[in-house]
């Protein structure tokens, strides 16, 4: 139906996972999980795709002995959410 | 989270509530500023205790809660991001490298360059602790703080109309007006939107 909006971000996950990053510097697998409330499982597919599309940076290091994952978002990322947004306003109110 | 086809409508309301839920996750609390103006207060009140009663050997004794303050606060800060898993924002960093920034320079014009400095020093102290406020209540939009810093600000200029002597209750009235107030604001500010 909306077939000019980029499939990747057109996912209510994975929105919601670029929404989040682009509003901080850098953020853990534990935050991004409470904050949309997803499955681990769920949330690491959505995480891959983000990252195999080049639009999220993943880091994977250590905290007190534990596994951290920190996610950033990419300069790719932050153009396709510009143009995700831009194209979604166009859908509301098309010129 | 459920899979599911999404409007255009309903993925902009996503965005933007995401945005800012997460937004409202770390917002900015007045502990710190409390904290920092009961310091000053307390530092600069102690001087004056000890000037009043001629103890001219102890005056400079509770800068040194200074140091010690900065201590208290990194480890706060590190202890709370820590606990609460918050993500670093950029304002976030941005603010804290320049309270880093704008307070070493203050402790270092204290410590060292006072007598350089002389008269100046208490106004210049509190125009620079003014800029702090001014950029903290700026970024995080919180009128109050903007305004209790330019309120400082003004009270740091004018203290160069006053002789030293007066500098400290200058600036224990500047950390009233521009970290305590705002910062107790700030607080109520958080409890209603956190009900």
């Amino acid at each position: 139906m909306f077939k000019d909006l980029d499939p990747i971000l057109h996912s209510q996950l994975r929105l919601s996972i670029v929404s989040i990053l682009m509003s901080v510097d850098e953020a853990n697998f534990t935050f991004i999980k409470e904050e949309t409330q997803a499955t681990s499982g769920n949330l690491s597919i959505q995480i891959k795709k983000l990252q195999e599309a080049g639009y999220i940076k993943v880091k994977k290091t250590f905290k007190n002995n534990y596994p951290n994952t920190s996610l950033s978002i990419t300069r790719k990322g932050m153009v396709a959410f510009e143009n995700y947004v831009n194209d979604l306003k166009n859908y509301i109110n098309p010129k | 989270m459920e899979k599911s086809e999404l409007t255009p409508e309903q993925s902009l309301l996503l965005i933007s509530k995401t945005i800012e839920d997460t937004k409202e996750r770390f917002k900015e609390h007045g502990g710190i500023f409390i904290f920092w103006g009961s310091l000053t207060v307390l530092v600069f009140g102690s001087q004056l205790i000890f000037s009043l009663l001629e103890l001219y050997q102890f005056t400079m004794l509770p800068i040194y809660l200074f140091p010690l303050g900065a201590i208290l606060t990194g480890l706060y800060v590190w202890r709370e991001y820590r606990r609460h898993n918050i993500p670093r924002t950029i304002i976030g960093n941005v603010l804290q490298n320049i309270g880093w920034v704008v307070g070493m320079n203050l402790m270092i014009m204290g410590f060292l360059f006072s007598d350089v400095l002389g008269d100046a020093m208490g106004p210049v102290f509190i125009i620079l602790l003014a800029l702090m406020i001014i950029v903290s209540g700026l970024s995080i939009r919180f009128k109050p703080l903007t305004i209790g810093g330019a309120l400082a600000n003004l009270i740091g200029l004018g203290s160069f109309f006053f002789e030293r002597d007066y500098h400290g209750i200058s600036l224990m009235v500047a950390a009233v007006v521009g970290m305590i107030i705002p910062g107790i604001m700030l607080n109520i500010a958080r409890r209603k939107t956190d009900v």
